[in-house]
């Protein structure tokens, strides 16, 4: 009975649920993968605990960090195929969310129920999500310095340092602008969170998964848990990378380079990425 | 479940005996004109209802402010909730006005209860809509058992006791539009040729699923899925799960719309490797 005249009519199904499964394969394992990594820099002090005594909780935290990243970025194969298909999809997840999101109307003034706050909030969080999305990977990934307080450039060699002073504005203290940029990583990554941990409850229903009333609470549970334990390692991710001296983390990137890599190595990576530290020292002393 | 959620507790006990109660109505004068509030002060009789109340609104259209007006039009049918007609928006949640009770509703002298017409079909007059489109619904998914032949059949396949239980709950839907009303999914559309393509809504949904596991009706199964995996059909749902929870028949709506999901995903891969289409 349905007009099947446009591309979105004809293929209505298979897009349906192509939009569903891009949100838990590749975006939702991926956003798991991402949270446990980024999170290291909160616990992996405790993680290296009696295998670098010469460091605090927080330094250990930041040397594990740094080579969770280290690795990755020497060890995974086709990492930019990887990112490309991820882009892609987030890219695919978020026009076709955003085009179905506008063919609901809120009304939970009227009918206050829970589930019904959260059918409102996982189009805002979709909507949100998606600026934060492109914002964070435009800033920290593909570089673009001018949308960053500060002009802090992100590079893995010196992950830890570069991540902290684009988060905090500086590379000194934290600045207004820089507390803005922290505070949009909060809500952010906490709205995110909780559309997948939503978004995977909706998605049991969407493919039939969950048919039972008492089945669709079981997995709202699962679903609950997953998104508090992600919750947990996100905000602890943040506030670990807010709380990082980037010029005290840089001090450490090098000294880890050199133990890995040797003193041409790091000679290398500073020639490459000097950063703002080190830089303003070389220029005091050029200037004396 | 519904009734919990959308009544307040029982008041017919205590309610005031002689009492005033106010009546703000949402009136509109006809297809397309603006819709604007009236009030009507009336003393119900004892155990009146919405209904009964308009009656006598209609015996004496005077507005609080003296002035005489036309009578409310409204639509009802059987008074004893199994018509779906009398379907409107009251104190702003969607319920039947016929088992609206005014003790529960407005125990106290000078208490007001509104009333509004459904915001999801075109209005006819006043507190009467058009649900012509929540019909059309149920004719996309055939939810009907095709038995009409030139001569006889004989006896039908034998219905399980187990089906029969699913399949009660599932038949006591009277097409009232209460979780039309209340989906935010499910929104107004006044140009009928995109119909077929806008969402189908909780009703339809679970009428196929009553159909599809009906022994007879199962003959439509495929067109049924087909259209539930079509434009406007299951996927639409953004499980905001209002429909169960406004349902004055408590059909496990949200479990129907788990099932045709779960169905149409296996009929869609059926169809991707064996189907012609």
């Amino acid at each position: 009975m349905a007009n099947d005249s446009g591309f979105m009519e004809r293929n209505y199904f298979l897009l349906r649920r192509l939009h569903s499964l891009t949100g838990i394969l590749p975006i939702g394992v991926f956003l798991i993968a991402h949270l446990t990594t980024n999170s290291s820099l909160a616990w992996g002090g405790l993680a290296l605990r009696g295998k670098h005594s010469e460091l605090n909780t927080l330094e250990g935290g930041q040397a594990y960090f740094y080579h969770e990243v280290e690795w990755i970025n020497s060890n995974v194969p086709h990492l930019l195929l990887i990112e490309i298909t991820l882009w892609l999809s987030i890219a695919f997840h978020s026009v076709l969310g955003v085009y179905y999101a506008r063919t609901g109307k809120n009304n939970t003034q009227r009918y206050a129920y829970q589930d019904n706050k959260r059918y409102k909030w996982q189009r805002i969080s979709g909507y949100v999500g998606v600026l934060f999305i492109f914002y964070h990977v435009a800033t920290l990934r593909w570089q673009w310095t001018f949308l960053v307080p500060g002009g802090a450039e992100w590079n893995h060699h010196f992950s830890v340092s570069t991540l902290a002073a684009a988060l905090r504005g500086s590379y000194d203290s934290i600045t207004f602008a820089g507390f803005v940029v922290s505070l949009f990583y909060f809500v952010g990554i906490t709205l995110l969170v909780f559309h997948f941990a939503n978004g995977l409850w909706t998605a049991a229903i969407t493919w039939g998964l969950t048919v039972s009333e008492q089945a669709q609470k079981r997995w709202g549970m699962v679903c609950t848990a997953l998104g508090a334990g992600l919750m947990l390692a996100a905000w602890s991710a943040l506030g670990a990378a807010v709380m990082t001296d980037p010029v005290e983390a840089r001090a450490l990137e090098e000294k880890l380079i050199v133990e890995a890599h040797g003193e041409q190595h790091l000679l290398e990576a500073k020639e490459k990425y000097p950063g703002p530290a080190p830089t303003v020292g070389e220029e005091d002393i050029a200037d004396k | 479940m519904s009734n919990t959620a959308t009544t307040p507790a029982t008041n017919s006990a205590t309610a005031k005996q002689g009492r005033t109660v106010r009546f703000r109505i949402l009136r509109c004068d006809g297809p397309g004109k603006p819709s604007y509030w009236s009030e009507f002060d009336v003393q119900p009789e004892l155990n009146a209802n919405v209904i009964s109340c308009l009656k006598q609104i209609a015996e004496k259209p005077v507005m609080v402010d003296g002035k005489e007006v036309t009578p409310v039009v409204w639509d009802s049918g059987c008074l004893e909730e199994v018509c779906g007609a009398c379907t409107m928006v009251i104190n702003g949640k969607v319920r039947q006005s016929c088992t609206c009770l005014i003790d529960d509703y407005a125990p106290r002298d000078g208490d007001t209860i509104t009333l509004e017409p459904m915001s999801k079909f075109p209005v006819v007059r006043d507190l009467w809509v058009d649900r012509e489109r929540l019909f059309h619904n149920l004719k996309r998914v055939k939810a009907w058992v095709p038995i009409d032949n030139t001569y006889s059949l004989g006896p039908g396949p034998k219905e399980s006791p187990e089906s029969q239980q699913t399949h009660y709950k599932l038949s006591e839907c009277m097409s009232c539009g209460c979780c039309l009303e209340a989906c935010p999914q499910f929104t107004i559309e006044e140009d009928e040729s995109k119909w077929n393509n806008a969402f189908i809504g909780a009703h339809a949904i679970s009428q196929a699923r009553l159909f599809n596991n009906h022994e007879t009706g199962k003959q439509l199964k495929g067109e049924r899925l087909d259209e539930l995996a079509g434009p406007g059909g299951v996927a639409d749902c953004g499980n905001a799960q209002n429909c169960v929870k406004v349902c004055p028949k408590e059909i496990p709506l949200t479990e129907s719309i788990g099932a045709m999901g779960r169905a149409t995903t296996i009929h869609k891969i059926a169809s991707f490797f064996s189907g012609k289409k």
